[in-house]
């Protein structure tokens, strides 16, 4: 799995992004755990094989929730989740989810590990890989989308194998398989490659800067009354 | 270089982060061309060796136009730059365009000239005050068999003398130095006979349409959601 730092970092600058007025201590917190909550199931691999990168990397479970989030929000007549935590829960609920598909599978999905997007229904990991180009001697060249991928993949998409071919080696999991291998060397990334870097670096100025600035038009601002305001979306 | 589509990506997504009140199609064009414009050095490279990933892509002209910025707007009594954009626009406009700059510099120095330190031969971070290209490259981890490791900048302590060196990607000078990009496609020292391919790349690899996609996304849900409640009870009140 790519750096659950890096999954962090992008949770946050979405949050930055996205936020608006909900953008607080607590809703940033919200918003890049969610982000990093799918590197759990690289602890799950240790029971079940092949866990990592498959049980919380795959689109079903964000597909619910945001299916449920919508349902509550846009078709029921009164919205339980806004009666309950008002404007602010509801813009957080939809940006923690938006962060983990976005910051927690993307990088995945996009790095070189690769993401099970349809498990457990079809079980094969994906990830992007290759480039796209306009050149003038060889027009446009584009490899990221294959039909003809070789793999156990159904979508147009390379593959690198299944749960029972294809094992990710964690720091929480050495060697990818099921039970303790408690001698083995554990390597925790913080960063992978220098783009990670950039990325961490990023996510670190722009909660700074945020956070300094709210710091300053507090004193002259009166802070925003509390999630008992209710106003429709 | 890395795309400049890459690096619009990236700076969208921060420009939403940080534009807050400001945030609008004016203020996102004005830091867009903020983070794109540098690349412009790459026309300069026919008159001037190496000028590309030098003259746009430095780390003292961002610094430089801070310090100016932050003179001009915070220590004087009158800013000139203030009653200039008063003048042209208002008061409150002033205001915003001058928080728009500070954005616009900020997302240059992120997501322009450090996404291209990352990438090839790196930048000329110190030009035009030292003439010398760096890349930034390498990984941190921690291990259970080598403690914390980072190869980032590379520390060698000689142990026969105790000198320390230190190499944090030094590469050539702008004379030695060739980042191939669309104008000049090849270092104009090689002597060749191939057709000149110019290759204009979107995303080179995953994580770099990626950063496209951050960007895009950022843009498509700050359209989709609904308005702020700050804005909403200030328009009931």
């Amino acid at each position: 799995m790519a750096p659950t730092l890096v999954n962090a970092a992008v949770g946050a600058l979405l949050a930055a992004a996205l936020l608006g007025a909900a953008f607080d201590r607590r809703s940033v917190a919200i918003v890049v755990s969610a982000a990093a909550l799918s590197d759990l199931d690289a602890v799950a691999s240790l029971v079940i094989p092949g866990a990592t990168n498959a049980l919380l990397h795959n689109l079903w479970v964000p597909f619910l929730v945001g299916a449920a989030l919508y349902w509550d929000g846009s078709v029921r007549d009164a919205s339980w989740l806004r009666e309950r935590v008002g404007w602010y829960g509801v813009r957080v609920a939809w940006v923690a989810l938006a962060a983990f598909v976005v910051a927690g599978i993307g990088p995945e999905l996009f790095g070189r590990e690769g993401a099970n997007l349809l498990y457990p229904v079809h079980d094969a990991y994906y990830h992007v890989h290759g480039r796209l180009v306009f050149s003038t001697q060889d027009g446009i060249v584009q490899t990221f989308v294959t039909r003809d991928a070789a793999g156990p993949g159904i979508l147009p998409l390379q593959s690198p194998g299944t749960t029972g071919s294809y094992a990710i080696p964690t720091w929480v999991n050495p060697d990818g398989r099921p039970g303790l291998s408690l001698d083995a060397e554990r390597k925790l990334y913080l960063v992978r490659t220098g783009w990670q870097a950039v990325v961490v670096a990023a996510a670190t100025a722009m909660l700074a800067v945020r956070f300094g600035w709210h710091q300053a038009t507090d004193a002259a601002d009166t802070r925003p009354d509390d999630e008992t305001t209710e106003v429709s979306r | 270089m890395v795309s400049t589509i890459v690096h619009a990506g990236f700076a969208l997504l921060l420009a939403a982060g940080l534009l807050g009140d400001h945030y609008d199609r004016r203020a996102l064009a004005v830091v867009l061309t903020i983070v794109v414009l540098p690349e412009v050095d790459s026309f300069l490279g026919p008159f001037m060796s190496g000028a590309h990933r030098t003259v746009g892509h430095n780390l003292v002209l961002p610094a430089a136009a801070a310090t100016l910025l932050y003179y001009d707007t915070r220590l004087r009594e009158r800013s000139a730059l203030r009653e200039r954009l008063s003048d042209r626009v208002s008061d409150r406009g002033a205001a915003r365009w001058i928080a728009v700059a500070w954005v616009g510099l900020f997302v240059h120095t992120v997501a322009h000239v450090s996404l291209d330190w990352v990438h090839l031969e790196g930048v000329n971070a110190f030009w035009p005050l030292r003439d010398r290209f760096y890349a930034l490259s390498g990984e941190i981890f921690v291990s259970t068999a080598d403690g914390f490791v980072q190869t980032f900048v590379d520390v060698e302590i000689d142990p026969e003398t105790g000198g320390r060196r230190v190499d944090a990607g030094e590469g050539g000078t702008s004379r030695t130095v060739h980042v191939s990009n669309p104008v000049e496609p090849r270092d104009p020292a090689t002597v060749t006979d191939e057709p000149i391919d110019r290759r204009f790349p979107v995303a080179n690899a995953g994580w770099r349409l990626y950063l496209i996609g951050l960007g895009l996304f950022a843009l498509v849900a700050r359209r989709l959601q609904g308005a702020d409640r700050g804005s909403d009870s200030d328009a009931r009140n």
